[in-house]
């Protein structure tokens, strides 16, 4: 009884959305009341949509190779923490702060930063006396991915760094002191001891990395809108732009496009789960 | 193999009121010896077990093993194993890989490490799980490897941090008799810690009980027991504590005696030099539980001292029985009688024992006033 | 705590330069928004990165006045609140009753609400974006209102049902016995006792929700109506050159959201990495 108001929501608002897209993508829907089915075509249709797959091949990028940029700053963020600096505390906190801002203010932030003329980036690179390597960062097809891919880590790098730590504190400390005794320096410790047995937390992240970037939207938008050129598209982006940019009003196709996302992404989360399946808690 | 020696060790925790968890510590472990340290939660004997493997830094006094100075020298340069109160096994590796870790980091040769691996795991009966991993191991299986990881490096000191409080009573026992079993064999220097006043008896050569960050005193098991060095001393030594009251000392015909109202004891171990300077003064007087007997059963013809009272608890406990005797209100004294004992709560009792078994303390200090006549 | 010694690479030095550089990193961006957001674009032009000189408050006047701040930080604080006080509500009901009450489906439908957290937004987006025109909720504040319950529904459950499931068992027989009806035993025991759950999930909640974009770009498109980063970002259209004043009206979107994590930055942290580690 208690449920009920929760289970109405989520079927309301969520389950049958979910269905009804699949349900959509089997149609032409250029507007309310004007539904022609159209079977499978809208997926035959996809198919040979190129940008599409530009789009497939950009998110597949940021998924599969991002997480391991940001778990990997997290990890070393905490391991520097751990290390046992002063003031541990006001920087856990401090680098924590880009987590909460929006990608709004992200997306902006950085758009100012990557700016060719005065942003950061390219001053920086011009002082040094790099000004060869100044460009626009965002403008040009081959470095919009990597810009925004590290805009993306900058913002999360903070949430991995916390979780690491705390995950770093919570190992035994006697199976750090015997490690000591078994000579283990700080590297061998990190490479034999401290590493292996973070492996299920690393391993976590990831996969909550993954399927962060699986859905990404909000930050391609705001600074690159999927350009210059595609490079930048990912299926989000191009799923709202079909529905609701596109000069022919069709809902159907981007129907299509998301009930497929939606199996890849469910499909993928469940393969990783799979293949990683030694996340099984390590009792200690 | 090796002679541990520490000379005033202390240790001081940083901060404004910096919290002195050890004082002083003056102790010599000679080669090859079995040394215990014994005492309550707190006490600061796991601080200086660390202090020696190297894992609390020391803040004053010197640490020699082998008459070379250890205080600065690094944990894994000082030739220690140490086996934990919780195993401290690596979780992710097997136990074949625990084993032989220590090694692996010590760039010893791979048909050495096996050879020694396997030495080990067939003594402590771990060569069928060598494959598993920690988590797949029962205590007693852990408290193995843990052993056989110390073992394996054979290393010049061998020290134990309560290793056997984690495990049942039976387990704990078996584990005792092995670990005095491997000592006779390896004939280690090895320094054990714990708070069981059981372990230190059956294991040690010799125990050091220690109290408040300081030593109370370090002797063989018995001697500690039979002589103990001071009030704290003799009651955390022995099972039921030893009984201690407040007495005064009187002179009498033929010698003198501690006395109060329930209580009178000749005091035939001391020489009456020293007890004529204690006359009229106040004392504490000991008695432990297994030295007393109901009058009825007292040897004629002995001279003997007594308690009486009214007992208020009688516990059976199948061997023996233990008999809690209310001797002034708040004021209690337990005896370790036969397991036949036909008395009751509220009888009136009177418990005698014999005048070997006095024992006399500074009412003040607490310290022992020894005996000087035997 | 370690001991030994940290190896050459891992210097004082070498870590402090790392540290240092990276708080840089961090902070830089957000104090060179600051920065900017008491300086006219003017000045800005002229010197992108010099100090302020003077302080011009007045910009957050303007912004907030003359640039329909207000209109879009009230427009996101209506929607945004309501949405999480229901959800909480709702979602704190769901997880008292998964945790507490055994019947047949328990996990299953707890299993269903926690893995709609892996959706991604465009499975539901078009639909809703449907439903919403068809219920006359389109480009309507109660619409998104609803839809950001239903965002946040699997992640509240998911949070609060894992405290919930901790309360001792005890509690609630004792209750019982005391003669309290289920309705009764969720205001006084749950409530009190999950509170901090609770408000961590409230804040975890108020602030994914205030940086909510997609669902709000799609589902709203009167500007007077828009939501904060709506509006923000529809700044940067109309507005493009004119950075000072962007930069105002991006502080005054983030300003709430700082106070909050200076308050209860712990909390904070703590909430959204739960259930990260394992």
């Amino acid at each position: 009884m208690f449920v009920a108001p929760a289970i109405l929501v989520y079927f309301g608002l969520t389950a049958y959305p979910a269905f009804r897209t699949i349900f959509d993508s089997f149609f032409t829907i250029n507007g309310p009341g004007d539904t022609v089915f159209a079977g499978i075509q809208n997926y035959r249709d996809l198919w040979h949509d190129e940008i599409f797959w530009a789009a497939v091949r950009n998110t597949f990028i940021w998924s599969f190779i991002a997480p391991f940029l940001d778990v990997g700053t997290g990890l070393l963020l905490a391991l520097a923490l751990y290390a046992g600096v002063p003031f541990a505390r006001f920087f856990r906190v401090a680098w924590f702060t880009p987590v909460l801002l929006s990608y709004v203010v992200v997306a902006i932030l950085w758009m100012w930063i990557y700016n060719y003329d005065w942003g950061f980036v390219n001053i920086a690179l011009r002082t040094l006396g790099l000004g060869s390597l100044a460009q626009s960062w965002l403008g040009n097809p081959n470095t919009a991915l990597a810009a925004l891919i590290v805009t993306h880590a900058w913002k999360w790098a903070g949430f991995n760094m916390v979780v690491c730590l705390a995950a770093i504190h919570s190992l035994p400390s006697e199976v750090l002191e015997a490690s000591e005794l078994d000579n283990c320096g700080w590297g061998a410790k990190l490479r034999y001891i401290i590493v292996p047995m973070l492996r299920p937390t690393l391993l976590n992240l990831y996969i909550l990395a993954f399927i962060g970037k699986m859905k990404i939207f909000d930050l391609v938008w705001i600074m690159t809108q999927g350009g210059p050129l595609w490079s930048t598209e990912t299926v989000s982006t191009y799923v709202y732009k079909r529905a609701f940019n596109w000069n022919t009003f069709d809902l159907g196709y981007p129907s299509a496009i998301a009930a497929v996302w939606f199996g890849v992404v469910c499909a993928a989360v469940l393969l990783l789960n799979r293949l990683l399946a030694s996340r099984e808690r390590l009792e200690f | 193999m090796a002679v541990v020696s520490l000379e005033k060790i202390s240790k001081r925790y940083t901060g404004a009121s910096g919290h002195l968890a050890v004082d002083n510590v003056d102790l010599n472990i000679a080669d090859g010896e079995f040394m215990v340290l014994l005492g309550p939660s707190g006490c600061g004997k796991s601080t200086t077990l660390r202090m020696i493997a190297g894992l609390e830094s020391i803040t004053s006094g010197v640490l020699s093993i082998d008459g070379r100075v250890m205080n600065n020298v690094a944990a894994k340069d000082r030739d220690i194993a140490m086996v934990f109160q919780s195993y401290a096994l690596y979780p992710h590796m097997s136990v074949e890989e625990n084993l032989g870790f220590g090694l692996r980091r010590r760039k010893i040769d791979n048909a050495e490490i096996k050879r020694r691996v396997k030495a080990t795991a067939e003594l402590l009966g771990l060569a069928d799980l060598l494959q598993r991993k920690p988590h797949a191991l029962s205590g007693g299986q852990r408290q193995r490897v843990a052993l056989g990881r110390a073992m394996v490096r054979e290393p010049t000191v061998f020290l134990f941090d309560e290793p056997l409080s984690n495990l049942d009573a039976a387990l704990r026992v078996n584990t005792r008799n092995e670990l005095i079993k491997q000592h006779h064999r390896l004939r280690s220097t090895m320094i054990y810690v714990t708070h069981d006043q059981v372990e230190a008896m059956t294991m040690g050569t010799r125990i050091c009980v220690m109290n408040g960050g300081r030593v109370a005193q370090i002797g063989a098991p018995l001697d500690v027991y039979w002589n103990p060095a001071d009030t704290f001393v003799a009651r955390f030594l022995g099972s039921p504590p030893m009984n201690l009251f407040n007495t005064q000392i009187a002179s009498a015909a033929g010698g003198h005696l501690a006395e109060n109202a329930f209580l009178r004891a000749p005091l035939m171990r001391w020489q009456s030099g020293t007890l004529q300077g204690m006359a009229g003064k106040a004392a504490i007087f000991g008695v432990r539980a297994e030295d007393l007997h109901l009058e009825s059963d007292a040897v004629p013809g002995q001279k003997h001292g007594s308690i009486k009272g009214r007992a208020f608890a009688v516990e059976p406990l199948g061997a023996e029985t233990l008999l809690l005797v209310e001797t002034e209100p708040g004021v209690e004294c337990t005896a370790r009688l036969s397991r036949h004992l036909k008395v009751r709560p509220g009888d009136e009792v009177e418990l005698v024992f014999p005048t070997e078994a006095a024992f006399l303390f500074d009412s003040g200090s607490g310290r022992a006033v020894g005996s000087d006549r035997s | 705590m370690i001991t030994t010694s940290l190896p050459r690479l891992f210097s004082r030095g070498t870590l402090a330069a790392i540290i240092g550089l990276y708080t840089f990193y961090t902070l830089a961006p957000f104090v060179w928004l600051a920065t900017m957001s008491v300086r006219t674009t003017g000045e800005i032009s002229l010197d992108h990165y010099a100090w302020p000189k003077p302080f011009h408050w007045g910009q957050f006047r303007s912004a907030w006045i003359d640039s329909d701040f207000a209109t879009y930080f009230w427009n996101s604080t209506i929607v945004v609140t309501s949405a999480v006080v229901v959800v909480t509500l709702i979602g704190a009901a769901a997880a008292h009753c998964l945790a507490r009450f055994r019947f047949a489906g328990n996990r299953l439908i707890y299993g269903i609400l926690f893995s709609s957290i892996i959706f991604p937004p465009q499975i539901t987006l078009i639909s809703l974006y449907q439903i919403l025109v068809d219920y006359n909720l389109y480009d309507n504040l109660f619409g998104l209102t609803l839809v950001y319950i239903s965002l946040q529904l699997p992640l509240t459950v998911y949070l609060l049902e894992g405290f919930f499931a901790r309360i001792p068992q005890d509690l609630f027989d004792a209750a019982k016995i005391d003669g309290y009806g289920d309705i009764e035993i969720f205001w006084r025991i749950v409530l009190p006792v999950g509170m901090p759950a609770i408000a961590t999930t409230l804040i975890l909640n108020f602030i994914q929700l205030w940086n909510e974009f997609l669902f709000a770009v799609v589902l709203i498109t009167d500007p007077s109506k828009r939501t904060l980063p709506i509006g923000i970002r529809g700044f940067m259209g109309d507005h493009f050159q004119d950075i000072g004043l962007i930069a105002t009206g991006v502080m005054i979107s983030v300003i709430p959201v700082i106070v909050v994590y200076m308050f209860f930055s712990e909390k904070l942290i703590r909430g959204m990495t739960a259930g990260a580690i394992k």
